[in-house]
């Protein structure tokens, strides 16, 4: 018998409770994954190129104050900006459901807004069809394909914020934008509804560079400074990380609370395994008796529960990276979570706390080990 | 007969390593069970708190919140001469037409932003919300752009102390008291004289109507006459009823401590398991001994599932009592109505102290059932050999 397969032989003896150790590793770290996948997502939204190309502008009251829509000219005028176009949150409810529609709706003027929905793929004709038609709009695949919406439907809406019923009739269907959820109409459609207030929801504003897009920021701040509509532009980014902010203690909660279920898990974890060796203190005591030394000893025991605990973080870990990679997981959520992106730092730690939990399982017990003499080893009976 | 009670208490004690292990690991459990359906618990019992019972909400139809409805100026002076509102000593009828505006504002230690709901009020909004107390300083006098914030609010947001003043859209508002809501959703509300918060935030609309009624019968007639108005497009429904919906926030959370609860506890199940396998076997010969006592395999069984059980409960019992330690302290978040930042309190309710300790014993017995099965099919005489 060669030495790894007596470490083998160890690690089945038992293969009921070799197997329920794995398995608690295996759901301690898929669980460790999926928070720190969960945290990421909430805490650090999806961003692509554009995202810091585009700036958005609302009022500095706060979101929920309109902006006049004279400022527009200003807006255009100002060196480094590409493009702006009105940026409205609608807030409907949609017809078919009951309290909570997914997905928003963005009013928005079609003719300046292109340059700021260049990811957007559309077929041309339907883009076509959206721009000429004022009642019509544009829906995110993701969106359509859950409702089930076809071109040429009719949806209708009721307003949670602004204080008219809406109904498009949908022109077209777009993809491959970094959230392909929402519905995009025209801004005309929405003024004429609510009788031409001349305000509008936030500004979208597209800057000519990255490089440029800071300072077209500062210089859109300035701008408005000491105007009756003051206002704050940031890149998209960090807009939607003032969201993030807003979530405020619930957001380090979960992070707090992540940490202890993995402590709770380790320690339950931590306890079994080392139960393995500590029933096997006879065992052990034989193998010193016939000349063993402690260090080889040791090295036995860590092999085993190191193994056991690495199969767990494959099986754990792994089986998280598969599945989340597989699934489609704005589906399976309803759309709260998008990308659900394990990245490979989180697969590290997950190794990484898998590897320092087979050293613990081995170590403690292996104290005891080193502690006892041959003699009241083999008395023991436990 | 069953085995003593004490057989089953000293063997848990005996393994005390594993005990303790198993022991903590449920308690764990159970308290982020606990915890986090606290906080839920925390935002329904704060909203389940607010309001009068004869006061009657008014919004637009469609909108889910105050803050998100707007009512015209020609429905104040309509609906105001209605003869179901109550009317008071000087004779005027008991509506009060606020407004209620969003103000980003900065949290305390440079903590980011908040957007923070400032509500424009009435005297008879202030009459008919007897909840809200003040707590310090004085109140507002209208035209003097003075405000009075929550007590609660006051302790998160920079520039809340009395005295302080901060600038929002054009004006600058001088904090000159803080108002204590008594638990209630008014918590998270800055006060300020109606015509005001109309003014400064160039608000041509209000917000919504709040209504006494002299008794339920007025009320329900009033209800139906408003809702019924086609000239309206308005929602009207009791105070209290208003407020025992705003709790949309809760839901993520209670989902996550489910979600939570059973992922963990399905490891806490593997381990119960591993450790009364680990009980069971170690325990083979004196199991054996017990049988050929003449003590029946479902005693055998009865003494495991109930040291598991015991252990478990005693797990619970620990994870409660940890989560307790946070029962009333003061939290925040974003509302998900409201868009604003909404303060409430962790809320350990008994109800959730008997879901968290039903919940651990669940576990326990769940992971001490297959070992307690095997224990008891052993084959005595073997059992006996066994060392």
């Amino acid at each position: 018998m060669t030495i790894p397969t007596f470490i083998l032989k160890n690690a089945l003896r038992n293969k009921r409770r070799a197997l329920l150790s794995v398995l608690s590793v295996a759901v301690s770290l898929f669980l460790l994954v999926t928070l720190q996948v969960a945290l990421r997502e909430l805490t650090n939204p999806i961003s692509d190129e554009g995202s810091s190309l585009r700036i958005i502008v609302r009022n500095k009251v706060s979101l929920a104050q309109p902006l006049p829509a004279r400022q527009l000219q200003v807006l255009e005028r100002m060196p480094g900006v590409v493009a702006v176009s009105p940026f409205t949150f609608y807030g409907g409810l949609y017809k078919g459901d009951e309290k909570f529609t997914s997905f928003a709706q963005f009013a928005i003027d079609p003719q300046r807004a292109l340059p700021l929905i260049d990811d957007a793929k559309v077929p041309k004709e339907q883009l076509a069809a959206w721009m000429a038609d004022r009642t019509s709009c544009l829906v995110g695949k993701m969106t359509a394909d859950r409702y089930g919406f076809k071109i040429g439907d009719r949806l209708q809406f009721t307003g949670q914020i602004y204080p008219c019923d809406l109904e498009f009739k949908i022109a077209g269907i777009y993809q491959g934008t970094a959230d392909d959820r929402n519905v995009m109409f025209h801004q005309k459609y929405l003024d004429e509804a609510l009788g031409n207030p001349g305000t509008v929801g936030t500004w979208w504003v597209r800057a000519a560079s990255i490089e440029e897009a800071p300072l077209v920021t500062d210089r859109i701040n300035k701008a408005f400074a000491n105007t009756s509509a003051e206002v704050r532009a940031e890149s998209e980014r960090a807009f939607v990380l003032g969201f993030v902010s807003m979530w405020a203690n619930i957001k380090t909660l979960i992070g707090g609370i992540s940490i202890v279920v993995v402590f709770a898990l380790i320690l339950v974890t931590v306890s079994t395994m080392s139960m393995a060796i500590r029933e096997r203190f006879r065992e052990l005591a034989i193998l010193k008796a016939i000349g063993f030394k402690r260090r080889e000893l040791f090295v036995l025991i860590l092999a085993e529960s190191f193994g056991l605990a690495m199969l767990g973080a494959i099986i754990g870990a792994g089986g998280a990276w598969a599945l989340f990679n597989n699934i489609n997981i704005q589906q399976a959520t309803n759309g709260l979570f998008l990308m659900f992106e394990v990245t490979p730092e989180m697969l590290g730690m997950a190794f990484a706390v898998a590897a320092a939990l087979g050293v613990l399982s081995a170590v403690l017990p292996m104290i005891n080990v080193a502690r006892t003499s041959v003699v009241q080893g083999l008395k023991t009976l436990d | 007969m069953a085995l003593p009670l004490n057989y089953s208490f000293r063997n848990a004690l005996v393994r005390w390593r594993s005990t303790i292990a198993t022991v903590l690991g449920i308690a764990l459990v159970v308290f982020v069970f606990v915890l986090l359906q606290s906080l839920a618990a925390g935002i329904e019992k704060s909203s389940g708190n607010t309001g009068d019972p004869r006061n009657i909400m008014v919004v637009r139809k469609g909108s889910t919140a105050e803050s998100a409805s707007l009512i015209s100026r020609e429905n104040f002076t309509e609906i105001r001469y209605f003869e179901e509102i109550a009317r008071n000593e000087a004779g005027e009828p008991v509506i009060s037409a606020d407004v209620l505006v969003l103000v980003n504002l900065a949290r305390r230690e440079n903590n980011g932003e908040a957007n923070v709901l400032l509500r424009g009020v009435t005297a008879r909004g202030m009459e008919l919300r007897p909840q809200v107390k003040l707590a310090a300083g004085r109140w507002f006098e209208p035209g003097q752009r003075e405000i009075v914030v929550s007590a609660k609010l006051a302790k998160r947001f920079a520039n809340f102390d009395i005295g302080d003043s901060f600038k929002t859209g054009s004006a600058s508002f001088t904090v000159v008291g803080w108002l204590d809501g008594g638990g209630s959703a008014f918590d998270s509300e800055c006060w300020l004289d109606a015509d005001e918060c109309r003014s400064t935030f160039e608000r041509d609309m209000y917000s919504s109507f709040l209504i006494r009624a002299p008794d339920d019968a007025a009320a329900e007639k009033l209800m139906a006459r408003i809702e019924n108005d086609r000239r309206f497009k308005l929602k009207a429904e009791k105070e209290v009823e208003y407020y025992k919906k705003q709790t949309m926030t809760a839901a993520p959370i209670k989902w996550l401590g489910g979600f939570l609860a059973v992922m963990m506890s399905v490891g806490a199940v593997f381990a119960a398991m591993n450790t009364m396998y680990a009980a069971v076997g170690a325990r083979t010969r004196e199991i054996g001994t017990l049988r050929v006592l003449g003590f029946r395999r479902r005693a055998v069984v009865t003494a495991l599932l109930i040291e598991g059980g015991f252990l478990a409960f005693l797990g619970g019992i620990i994870g409660c009592a940890v989560a307790f330690y946070w029962n009333g302290y003061t939290t925040a978040t974003m509302g998900f109505e409201t868009f604003s930042e909404i303060v409430f309190q962790f809320s350990v309710t008994p109800q959730l102290v008997a879901q968290g300790l039903v919940f651990a014993v669940v576990v326990g017995l769940i992971g001490t059932l297959f070992p307690a099965i095997r224990a008891s099919r052993l084959p005595v005489i073997a059992a006996l050999k066994s060392i």
